[in-house]
């Protein structure tokens, strides 16, 4: 450990050495390392074409790459924000070590700082990992300078954190500690989501929205436009000018600093009270007046569709990605209107992707996530019915969700309905299969953990069985019907590969706990 | 009458053997407590009889039935108590004793009328529609106990049931376990509280390093350890030092 016992160094030490555990620990760890890495090299060797071609290509300081540039911070910033409020929660709910470094004689402020900084750091790691693949080869080429692009990052992490730490607090003050964890949890879903509707704007509005944009690029072109002073500072921060690049990381490093010092007090005092303070909801039992369900089934399918709908920050984050089905709604809404002929399988396709997608996530919830397995497996109940119960209980809100759109496609075109109904539910179904087959115990608070996570492999499979059967679906809608049967046998013949016996899911299990 | 469990070279290897050629008989409609020092075995050949732990090798026999030949037999007939209690923090006494009854078959006017008679038994009813993530760890503890009660168990398996508990809840609990073998259950449970097992047990098996050290009454177990006054701790301790000291 470097730095003396208790400083500031020492304990940031101590988080980046948990943090890397975390991210390499185990098996799995090391997989995912390797991946990572091959990914790395992958995306650096296509980096050298695109930096040889900018080799000679100096960026205009004009209105356009100034609003660019300022427009690409802002989004960062936001995203960043997101994954800074969902960390800040956590903190004040899931403490992990906390309780003990706050019962050590540290400064609970000083503790705080480094969790924060630690937070600023993950957040910098997500998007550098994505730019450094581009810009080794660019500096390569020439354009060392851009590297400060980096340092930019950094200070949009340090005052993403420290905006996050003020959300959360502000939450915990307004709405109280009981749905400040959800709330935050939410807003950072829906953030994400936001951007991916903006990104989807042409899909959405049609040829509206292209108009929209070249209006915008037009205005921002028109050499009469002034812009305000310090508007370029982004922009010249990260072509790599010194002074626009010290400001950038001077404000970023007063915001946190600044929010840390001004919040971390109350931040501790939250963090205290938030203990025990999101449980004891009383809610009056449906079996207490009367009698109970019978039978193993119907038992397990109550309680998991109880255990669901009592989880609403849980499946808000699972159920937020149907606002990625909003884009091909509307595209199914226009196309329906204008008689297009292959934009309802589109959407047919993209219905069925989804639902294989959120699937995955519900039966994941239902069936890995279980809080009792030991309850489970001292009963003398068949552990096939069990799964089956629960299944279904994950795969419920999912049929609820995808009434309308399935209602959509099948008024404008009942072939195209039908067959994405019959997609929806095979997709929904492999990722049930594969989810029963590669069971990975977890907690329902590790849900969004797991995804970052979880195996790779299994993680690929659920992506390309839901294409492909995405793909079988489209096609059917199409009534291209011979050429879907290739993928719809692809899907099958993946599915058959990834089958696993009764007894080697036992055994998988086994080896995991 | 047959007996409760039997396991006979009952073995259990993990990198080494936790659980080494265990032989051991409880008879019904006893209170057994089987004690030992930490890492002895106790809680890997309860979660074997509990059917959590597949044994490497021996045999398992639950009121004469083969529990690793038919498990689900077995299992009809055990109720298992961990220390950490097995609960669903968003659900209520009520929905989890729903649960528990479904997975056991118990029919489901009668699994609601066993549910009452817990909870009020067990002081949860005026609790019955909190959910249980609000509970203490007593709470907790009773909560689990009732879902453990709920199919009206042969035999009760409990591991530590009285860590963390306050004296009134332990209290609450002891008295439940002790009528439970007077109406004809059999009770096995592993406790460091020694007073406990002093008190309650009809007999005491001591196992350490996976192997059955010592067995019998207080009585029996003082006799063998030489200590004709003294108390389970000085018995116990005498014990295991003495297999500690011909081990080394």
């Amino acid at each position: 450990m470097i730095g003396r016992p208790g400083s500031t160094l020492w304990l940031l030490g101590h988080e980046i050495r948990l943090s890397w555990r975390g991210l390499i620990g185990g098996r799995r760890g090391r997989v995912r390392l390797a991946v990572l890495g091959i990914l790395g090299v992958v995306f650096a060797i296509a980096g050298f074409p695109i930096a040889l071609a900018l080799q000679n290509f100096q960026m205009p300081v004009d209105p356009l790459s100034i609003l660019a540039a300022a427009f690409a911070c802002v989004v960062i910033f936001t995203l960043m924000v997101s994954q800074t409020l969902a960390g800040a929660a956590d903190t004040l709910y899931a403490r992990g070590d906390l309780d003990l470094l706050f019962s050590s004689p540290l400064n609970p402020r000083k503790t705080l700082t480094v969790r924060f900084a630690s937070m600023a750091a993950t957040a910098f790691t997500a998007f550098a990992l994505l730019a450094v693949p581009l810009l080794i080869p660019l500096a390569i080429f020439g354009h060392w300078r851009w590297l400060s692009l980096l340092l930019v990052l950094g200070a949009l992490a340090m005052a993403a954190s420290g905006a996050g730490l003020a959300i959360s607090v502000g939450l915990f003050a307004v709405i109280g500690p009981r749905r400040t964890r959800a709330a935050a949890q939410i807003l950072a879903a829906i953030i994400g989501a936001a951007f991916f509707l903006i990104s989807q704007t042409q899909t959405i509005f049609g040829r509206r929205s292209t108009g929209l944009w070249l209006q915008l690029m037009g205005a921002a072109s028109d050499p009469r436009l002034r812009l305000p002073p310090g508007a370029s500072w982004p922009l010249r921060a990260m072509l790599g000018e010194p002074l626009p690049l010290a400001a950038m990381l001077l404000v970023g490093a007063a915001i946190f600093f600044t929010v840390t010092a001004w919040l971390s007090r109350r931040f501790a005092a939250d963090a205290a009270s938030a203990q025990g303070a999101d449980v004891g909801r009383r809610t009056v039992a449906r079996g207490v007046a009367g009698a109970f369900v019978g039978g193993v089934f119907a038992a397990t399918f109550v309680k998991e569709l109880r255990l669901l709908t009592r989880d609403i920050a849980l499946l808000a984050q699972v159920l937020l990605r149907v606002l990625y089905l909003l884009p091909v709604t509307f595209l199914l809404l226009r196309s329906a209107a204008g008689h297009q002929a292959l934009a309802l399988p589109g959407g047919a396709a993209a219905i069925t992707f989804m639902a294989g997608q959120v699937g995955a996530s519900l039966t994941w919830i239902t069936v890995s996530a279980e809080e009792a397995p030991e309850l489970l497996q001292c009963a003398p109940a068949a552990s096939a019915t069990v799964r089956s119960a629960k299944l279904l209980a994950g795969l419920a809100p999912l049929g609820l969700l995808l009434v309308i759109p399935l209602a959509i496609v099948t008024v404008a075109a009942p072939a195209a309905g039908l067959a994405a109904t019959a997609g929806s539910i095979c997709a929904a179904y492999a990722a049930c299969l594969i989810n029963a087959w590669y069971p990975t115990p977890g907690k329902r608070s590790d849900f969004l953990r797991r995804r970052r996570s979880g195996s790779i492999l299994i993680g690929l499979a659920y992506f390309f069985v839901s294409a492909l059967i995405a793909a079988a679906t489209g096609l059917a809608a199409a009534m291209w019907l011979p050429l879907a049967l290739i993928p719809a046998t692809l899907a099958v013949v993946a599915l058959l590969v990834l089958r696993r016996s009764p007894g080697r899911i036992a055994e998988a299990l086994a080896a995991q706990s | 009458m047959t007996d409760a469990l039997v396991l006979e070279d009952l073995t259990k290897v993990f990198s080494k053997p936790a659980v080494d050629h265990l032989n051991l008989t409880v008879r019904a409609g006893e209170l057994y407590a089987l004690l030992g020092p930490n890492g002895a075995g106790k809680t890997t050949t309860l979660r074997m009889v509990a059917g959590l732990l597949k044994p490497t090798s021996g045999s398992i026999r639950v009121f004469g039935v083969d529990a690793l030949a038919d498990p689900s037999a077995a299992k009809q007939m055990i109720a298992w108590a961990p220390d950490e209690p097995m609960l669903y923090d968003r659900l209520n006494p009520m929905e989890y004793l729903e649960f528990v009854s479904g997975l056991w078959g118990v029919d489901p006017k009668e699994g609601r009328a066993r549910a009452e008679a817990l909870l009020k038994l067990l002081g949860l009813w005026d609790q019955r529609s909190q959910r249980c993530e609000a509970f203490s760890r007593g709470m907790k503890q009773k909560a689990a106990l009732a879902g453990a009660l709920i199919h009206e168990p042969r035999m009760l398996i409990l591991d530590e049931p009285l860590t963390g508990l306050d004296a009134a809840v332990s209290r609450q609990v002891k008295d439940l376990l002790l009528e439970r073998v007077q109406g004809g259950a059999t009770v096995i449970l592993t406790t460091h509280i020694l007073e406990v097992a002093e008190r309650m047990a009809d007999r005491i098996g001591i196992i350490q390093n996976g192997r059955l050290l010592a067995e019998g009454t207080l009585t029996e177990l003082r006799e063998r350890a030489g200590e004709r006054d003294g108390t389970l701790e000085d018995v116990f301790l005498e014990l295991t030092g003495e297999a500690e000291a011909a081990s080394a």
